[in-house]
């Protein structure tokens, strides 16, 4: 199975998978934003393979692949700042804390 | 590229232009308040005559990526207008809490930019960088009263699902574009024609369509899921929520318009029973929880979903082959931005002073307290509720008939539709009643906002009336733009 488009489409759905799973059982905003920059890099991983094992994609994958890397480190920049003002406000890093406002 | 494109997206870039011109008004004059104002409205006004220029024009720039319309600038117009709305609000809310106006209204402007952007989107890759243009300085506003806990807290809830959401989105743009082989609109819309010809749909293909309405669904706070919603909206300084609430809602609604109907109309008959039920469940829950709430920003949080609700209606409308849903899309869109943005700003008026909470208590004897307030809110209250002849009763109306013509389980809809404004009218008139029948607790004093923000209000609740006592008017331009695409 190794060197086709299956397997590498397999591959990035399982980090996917994983990442996702991350978001929603971790507690903690860094390793949530972790999981996320994880599930955006599967994309990642699957726009490449596409671009490889697919002739006519070539060229549009080494685009999107280089926007979706600069989306990403944008919103890895503001989530940290964010991450950092309610650090400062809380002293803490779990998201189960942040319950202020439901009743 | 050449000029004529950098002529179609010409408002796009004169709103980057004026966000610029806002950072370097306030590098070149640091504290000059009047200036930075003065720069961000007039250049709004600038943007706005821009728009206007290309209206009845239609084209495409950069190989089809970009397509100007009558849509486009309909919807261009409105971003640019909950803009100017937000900065005339913003200004009397941000100042006295010591936090800076430039970059507010700097980043407020490179969201709207966003927006703009994805107006006119009609490739996938284009409609993702747009969308994230939009919701990334959104994180920042929610956020932007960075020593307020619940302002901090609101954003990091906003970021992670917005972020979470926004991963899966592009998880699904992949495989469609992996497996149609092409980012632009028409070609996806061509691949899906075959298969709704008699093909059958591959389940990659298929995997990402669905990954991609979820993530659509996110955006628009669609049940279920909505779960952001109420901590962002509550959270945010007011003002900021009365953008959040109407900026990317109708900026979701705009990349709903641009896929669903371009990309994924030949398989609407497929989607149609998906939207009936978010539609019947964003309604319903969103009414039911916001009947319980004492918060009335955390109110009007819920009540933002269950109108996400009604929209969603004239979405199904189109699904069961009504064309005229999506000028109902539209005129609901443009009628809920008004109200909606009115109901929060006099939330804002009231909370001006530090301190002041959007707890219900806080309306009561509003009405002698502050008569002019008192009778805008109720105005833009019972316009949420639907009452005839304000703006939320043709928006309702447009949207119950065109789901009552579609037929079939679109009738049930409707009818849900109509119970739940009926129901909604408990929560909404529960505040005019605070506001005129109950004794304050203890004295507040008026809260006698600024000039702006009186221009603010005046223009939303002249707006919110001319679309209920004239909604010909308003009707004729959203069914020019209604006619687009598939």
């Amino acid at each position: 199975m190794s060197g086709s488009l299956d397997s590498y489409l397999v591959l990035s759905g399982l980090l996917f998978a994983i990442g996702t799973f991350g978001f929603l059982a971790r507690r903690n905003a860094i390793s949530m934003l972790m999981s996320i920059e994880l599930m955006i890099n599967a994309v990642n991983l699957t726009v490449v393979a596409f671009g490889a094992f697919v002739p006519a994609l070539n060229t549009h994958a080494a685009v999107i692949a280089l926007l979706v890397i600069a989306v990403a480190a944008a919103e890895a920049t503001i989530g940290l700042a964010l991450v950092m003002a309610i650090y400062r406000n809380r002293k803490t890093p779990l998201v189960d804390e942040y319950d202020s406002m439901s009743q | 590229m050449s000029w004529s494109d950098l002529g179609t997206i010409a408002p796009v870039v004169a709103s980057v232009l004026v966000a610029a011109a806002i950072l370097i008004v306030d590098l070149a004059l640091p504290n000059r308040r009047q200036a930075i104002i003065a720069t961000a409205l007039g250049g709004l006004g600038i943007v706005a005559v821009v728009i206007l220029l290309q209206a009845g024009h239609t084209g495409s720039a950069f190989g089809g990526a970009y397509s100007l319309d009558n849509l486009t600038v309909f919807l261009d117009m409105i971003f640019v207008a909950i803009a100017a709305l937000t900065i005339l609000f913003g200004v009397d809310y941000i100042e006295p809490r010591g936090l800076p106006i430039a970059e507010f209204a700097a980043i407020l402007v490179f969201a709207v930019t966003g927006a703009m952007l994805i107006a006119g989107s009609t490739d996938l890759v284009l409609l993702f960088v747009a969308l994230e243009l939009m919701v990334l300085p959104g994180y920042v506003l929610a956020g932007f009263a960075r020593r307020d806990p619940y302002s901090t807290e609101g954003a990091i809830k906003y970021f992670l699902l917005g972020s979470f959401s926004s991963a899966i989105l592009l998880f699904g743009l992949a495989y469609v574009w992996g497996i149609t082989g092409t980012t632009r609109v028409d070609g996806v819309t061509a691949a899906l024609a075959k298969v709704a010809a008699g093909g059958s749909i591959q389940p990659g293909l298929a995997m990402g369509l669905a990954f991609m309405s979820a993530g659509v669904a996110f955006k628009m706070a669609a049940v279920p899921f909505h779960y952001w919603t109420p901590d962002a909206y509550q959270g945010s300084p007011t003002p900021i929520t009365a953008y959040l609430s109407v900026g990317p809602k109708v900026g979701a609604f705009a990349i709903a318009l641009r896929l669903f109907v371009g990309a994924l109309g030949p398989l609407r008959a497929d989607w149609l029973p998906v939207v009936i039920v978010l539609a019947a469940l964003t309604m319903t829950l969103g009414n039911l929880v916001a009947i319980s709430q004492d918060n009335v920003k955390r109110m009007l949080a819920y009540s933002s979903i269950a109108h996400t609700g009604y929209i969603l209606v004239g979405l199904a409308a189109y699904a069961g082959g009504q064309h005229s849903g999506l000028s109902a899309i539209l005129f609901y869109g443009a009628a809920y931005t008004f109200m909606n943005m009115g109901a929060f700003a006099v939330v804002a008026a009231l909370q001006r002073r530090p301190g002041v909470s959007s707890q219900i208590a806080t309306f009561a004897g509003l009405g002698r307290r502050d008569p002019w307030l008192g009778a805008l809110m109720a105005v833009f209250l019972l316009s949420l509720t639907g009452i005839p002849p304000l703006a939320g009763f043709w928006a309702k109306a447009y949207v119950i008939l065109a789901a009552v013509q579609a037929g079939g389980w679109l009738t049930a809809l409707a009818v849900l539709a109509m119970v739940n404004a009926a129901a909604a009218a408990f929560y909404y008139l529960r505040v005019v009643v605070y506001m005129y029948m109950r004794e304050p607790a203890d004295e507040l004093r008026p809260s006698s906002p600024g000039l702006l923000f009186r221009v603010g209000l005046g223009v939303t609740c002249v707006l919110t009336l001319v679309f209920g006592l004239f909604p010909a008017i308003a009707a004729a331009a959203t069914n020019a733009a209604g006619v687009f695409g598939g």
